[in-house]
């Protein structure tokens, strides 16, 4: 029954993740590949790899600063796209990776709150997901390109996670809790984040037009919104199908 | 309408339910953390543009 019910959360994000695909191919990755033609510092190169040919892939792989700074010094991983992928198929097996992810963490939030999902408020659950991992987060670390000045990674990744887990808490308190109390929480909770503040980077200046990073923040949050609109209408039509759990 | 009456319903108990969400919680975690956020070079240039058009926190 477990089982049951998690593939069927998986089937949902597997598909939003190729439906995600198609709709970053058409503004998303050309942005990307745009602004790379301006990343040329000298160890911010390693975006060149995954173009070129095994031997410099092996060598940017080295040059890295991921690498480098996340490899602990063990220096096997040596980058490259996994299982001899080309660039696009890299990208659907992350999107459907991260599809699938998406579709259990949405599956179990409505678990969790007792709220079934279904074809009906499909649309606001993937809204719900949307503002919690997308756009409350871009409050203070807007959709990147390659190439933009950032922040310590670890840094950002962390207020990053903690911003996701209190902007869902936050999102509970606020629409699904009646009291004027948990409101007001919510409120407090969703804001805590961008109170304390992003990490930001001590040098702004970037080789990438800025023009290609206005124009990317808001494709990559209207293309985001569009794979949750989707992960949520069909998540909810397949629970409509699989059964919804009471309990 | 017609949906509304069909839509069929499964009963777990309590802990039934709670173990199905943290099952999902914790392999949906799983699945985001590493396309998204795991720092391992091979992960990171397979998922490049994914982790871009996301927002993940990237190089």
């Amino acid at each position: 029954m477990i089982i049951r019910f998690l593939l069927v959360a998986i089937a949902a994000g597997l598909l939003s993740g190729v439906l995600m695909t198609g709709a970053q191919e058409l503004k998303v990755t050309p942005l990307i590949v745009h602004a790379e033609q301006y990343e040329n510092g000298p160890v911010d190169n390693h975006h060149d790899a995954i173009r070129t040919a095994p031997a410099l892939k092996m060598l940017a792989g080295l040059l890295s600063p991921i690498s480098e700074a996340y490899a602990h010094g063990n220096a096997e991983e040596t980058g490259g796209i996994l299982f001899g992928l080309d660039r696009f198929g890299g990208t659907l097996m992350a999107n459907l990776v991260t599809g699938a992810g998406f579709g259990l963490l949405l599956f179990a939030a409505s678990l969790l709150t007792g709220v079934a999902i279904t074809l009906k408020n499909g649309v606001l659950w993937g809204a719900a997901g949307w503002l919690a991992f997308q756009f409350l987060p871009a409050i203070g670390l807007p959709p990147e390109l390659p190439g933009f000045p950032a922040a310590d990674l670890y840094d950002r990744q962390a207020w990053w996670m903690v911003t996701v887990v209190l902007s869902a808490m936050g999102l509970y308190l606020l629409v699904l809790r009646p009291e004027i109390w948990a409101k007001i929480l919510g409120i407090v909770v969703i804001a805590a984040p961008h109170v304390y503040g992003a990490p930001q980077p001590t040098d702004i200046a970037s080789d990438v037009p800025a023009l290609l990073g206005a124009e990317f923040a808001v494709a990559a949050l209207a293309t985001t919104a569009f794979f949750w609109v989707a992960l949520g209408l069909l998540l909810g039509g397949a629970m409509d199908r699989a059964g919804h759990v009471e309990g | 309408m017609a949906s509304q009456s069909m839509t069929k319903t499964v009963s777990l108990n309590f802990t039934q339910r709670m173990t199905l969400a943290m099952a999902s919680l914790l392999l949906g975690v799983f699945l985001v953390y590493g396309a998204g956020l795991a720092n391992s070079a091979a992960l990171h240039d397979t998922a490049h543009d994914s982790r871009h058009a996301y927002g993940f926190p990237c190089h």
